[in-house]
């Protein structure tokens, strides 16, 4: 498993726009993509659910951790903190 | 057929009924047998891939017509049809207890709408709503009516709902409404809101009203007095024709007019501030170019608030949003106007009358915790710009001088926390109360200005209750009685040197008007459409002859002599007003 901790940085956060972004880029890969706010593992979501990623209410500022697991995994998690660190190409 | 509702934005409308139905409101409850499971969850995936497919349709044309920007809403609808954790739960539930689909999905909706109501991000909150657009669209297919896109609908749309959805009016091209009516709603709905932020038409509360319309018809609304005609005849349909006609010139000629001073044509100069309930209708006091607010009913704040109360931060919040948009000339904000039922409080019996009950000030210093929040709300806001406090229903100097108290008490406490915030705000009284009229004078010493509430006056002046149709004619702000009092009150306030407003129904009609001015009351507040004929009544007329006909008027006796003689009069003084070609509804 690949895992690695993220900071949303940009301003309006994991709004409906960066989600819908989010979900359909982790349903590109083959790998469990899990989300979670930083310090709360018992509680992850699904990258590829709209429902989840929106019910993380992640505003700017929020630590986010990204778990991935499955045969793209690398490609995965690189390309996931490729857009939340390129700030889902806004701002 | 004529239907009554309660008009909560002014104006005529004529178009074409387009029904924006609530296909939740429809749903029963059916119990499935064992074998009937499966065919009813592939009914469930054959309406999932048909709502896919319209949403994808939907973002194109979305797209071609508003360019991507705006065209990630239906991406967001479409990722939630294709979201496994949504529909699974909704073929789960028809599997576990034998429901239909169409409960399923109301079930399941509920249960998430539930938990984003409990989010605390405003944006990511009214997320629900997409939830709720997704659902409803999955059970209009199940349920066989046509969908109906609302960028598809007419032009001249009058739209008609139970009640208006704010994601729905969200998605309607304001370029096609004319009106809005609904079945639910009172003044304060979420109805009245938008129809009053971009001033048009409305009627609400108008019942079985959905039942009666059918999409496509001719449908009139008269936001002003609450009718709303379906299927008019032809001499109907050419008198409110005629009615929207003179509307649409007025509205040219008072925009010609907006920059004009309020002046009389013997140089005095009279200050038109607005009435306002929502913050939304700011827009219109603007378009009237209001010398600031005269009254901020802020008890509208409570009946929108979600849960109850309105926080520190949401009151603080809409108390800036008016500082810094009401200019120079600022706002007076009067404080809660609510009665004890309102708060729930503990071991609060209901009223035998409530109007003359445990409201408003009373209210206020008895449950001073609410009255506290809303202080500190004020007084930091005031710091955006400039504010004065109002004190609603006063009887007493000691409630004056107790309310001065708790805000001097805030001021501290905010000072000594740091917070930004205003001192020395300016503390007015309503004069609405028989009592604060004889005591006139010595409030005047208590109080930085006063405002002349003059509905309620009236009313607990001539012991008469509006709302109740066996004595509500008696209700007459032109009974010597009133006239006496009001000058009473002029007289106490001029002769104290503190500013006094006017801020009921008599300062927006014009006969009643020139009363007021000939009693040099030359600063009134009113619902910012009746600015417009007010200015051109005021920049039409003498003081001097204002004067004249208000001493005579109020030494008459009785409310016929006083009208008599104010009609004749009227018809002099008023002549240049009344010519005015676009005089529209005000004569009666």
């Amino acid at each position: 498993m690949q895992q690695r901790t993220l900071t949303i940085t940009n301003r309006l956060g994991l709004h409906a726009r960066a989600a819908a972004r989010l979900v359909k880029l982790a349903g590109a890969y083959r790998s469990d993509i899990l989300l979670a706010r930083n310090g709360a593992r018992h509680r992850t979501v699904d990258a590829k659910s709209i429902f989840g990623v929106l019910l993380l209410a992640a505003t700017q500022g929020t630590l986010i951790d990204v778990m991935v697991e499955g045969e793209d995994e690398q490609e995965a998690l690189d390309a996931v903190c490729r857009l939340i660190e390129g700030k889902f190409g806004e701002d | 057929m004529r239907l009554e509702g309660i008009g909560v934005c002014q104006g005529v409308a004529i178009g074409t009924a387009f029904l924006v139905d609530d296909p939740f409101g429809r749903i029963v409850r059916v119990f499935l047998p064992a074998e009937q499971i499966d065919v009813e969850v592939t009914r469930f995936r054959e309406a999932l891939h048909l709502a896919q497919q319209q949403v994808l349709e939907a973002t194109e044309r979305f797209r071609a017509a508003l360019g991507s920007e705006r065209a990630y809403i239906l991406e967001t609808h479409l990722l939630m049809l294709r979201d496994s954790t949504f529909t699974r739960q909704i073929e789960d539930f028809i599997r576990e207890n034998h429901a239909n689909a169409e409960w399923a999905i109301r079930d399941v909706t509920g249960h998430m709408l539930d938990i984003y109501r409990q989010i605390n991000d405003d944006y990511l909150r009214e997320r629900g709503s997409d939830i709720a657009d997704v659902s409803h669209r999955l059970i209009k297919i199940l349920s066989g009516t046509k969908t109906r896109d609302l960028n598809e609908m007419a032009e001249n749309a009058i739209i008609i709902a139970d009640d208006l959805l704010p994601s729905v009016a969200a998605d309607l091209d304001p370029k096609r409404v004319l009106g809005f009516v609904t079945n639910a709603g009172g003044w304060a709905s979420h109805t009245s809101i938008i129809a009053r932020s971009q001033s048009l038409p409305a009627v609400v509360g108008v019942r079985d009203l959905t039942k009666r319309v059918r999409s496509g018809e001719t449908i009139i609304i008269d936001g002003t007095t609450g009718t709303v005609i379906l299927r008019p005849s032809p001499e109907t349909y050419r008198f409110y024709s005629e009615q929207r006609e003179r509307q649409l010139q007025q509205l040219v000629h008072d925009m010609e007019e907006r920059e004009l001073p309020a002046i009389t044509l013997d140089g005095r100069e009279v200050t038109l501030r607005a009435n306002i309930e929502l913050i939304e209708e700011i827009e219109g006091f603007n378009r009237y170019n209001a010398a600031g607010v005269g009254l901020y009913r802020s008890e509208f704040l409570y009946s929108q608030a979600v849960n109850g109360l309105p926080s520190e931060e949401e009151q603080y919040e809409a108390y800036k949003f008016l500082a810094e948009m009401s200019g120079s000339d600022g706002a007076v904000v009067r404080t809660f106007d609510l009665g004890g039922d309102k708060l729930h409080l503990d071991g609060f019996k209901p009223e035998r009358n409530p109007a003359l009950g445990l409201r408003a000030i009373r209210l206020s210093l008895n449950v001073q915790h609410v009255f506290r929040t809303q202080i500190r709300a004020i007084l930091r806001a005031a710091s955006h710009g400039t504010l004065k406090i109002l004190l609603p229903f006063v009887s007493n100097l000691d409630e004056v001088r107790e309310a001065k108290n708790i805000i001097a008490e805030v001021e501290k406490e905010l000072r000594s926390q740091r917070i930004k915030h205003e001192e020395d705000v300016e503390i007015g009284v309503m004069v609405e109360v028989p009592a604060a009229v004889i005591l006139a004078e010595p409030l005047a010493r208590e109080a930085d200005f006063f405002s002349l509430g003059t509905n309620d006056l009236t009313q607990s002046l001539l012991a008469v209750d509006r709302g109740n149709e066996n004595v509500n004619s008696l209700f007459d702000p032109m009974h010597p009685a009133v006239l006496r009092a009001i000058r009473f009150v002029a007289d106490a306030a001029h002769r104290m040197q503190i500013p006094i407003n006017v801020c009921g129904e008599m300062a927006s009609n014009p006969a009643e008007v020139i009363i007021l001015l000939g009693l040099d009351l030359l600063d009134l507040s009113m619902t910012p459409s009746a600015i417009p004929a007010i200015k051109r009544l005021i920049r039409s007329i003498r003081l001097e002859d204002a004067r004249t006909l208000a001493d005579q008027a109020i030494n008459l006796t009785t409310p016929a002599e006083v009208h008599r003689y104010v009609n004749s009069r009227f018809a002099d003084l008023g002549a240049q007003f009344l010519a005015s070609a676009h005089f529209t509804k005000l004569a009666g």
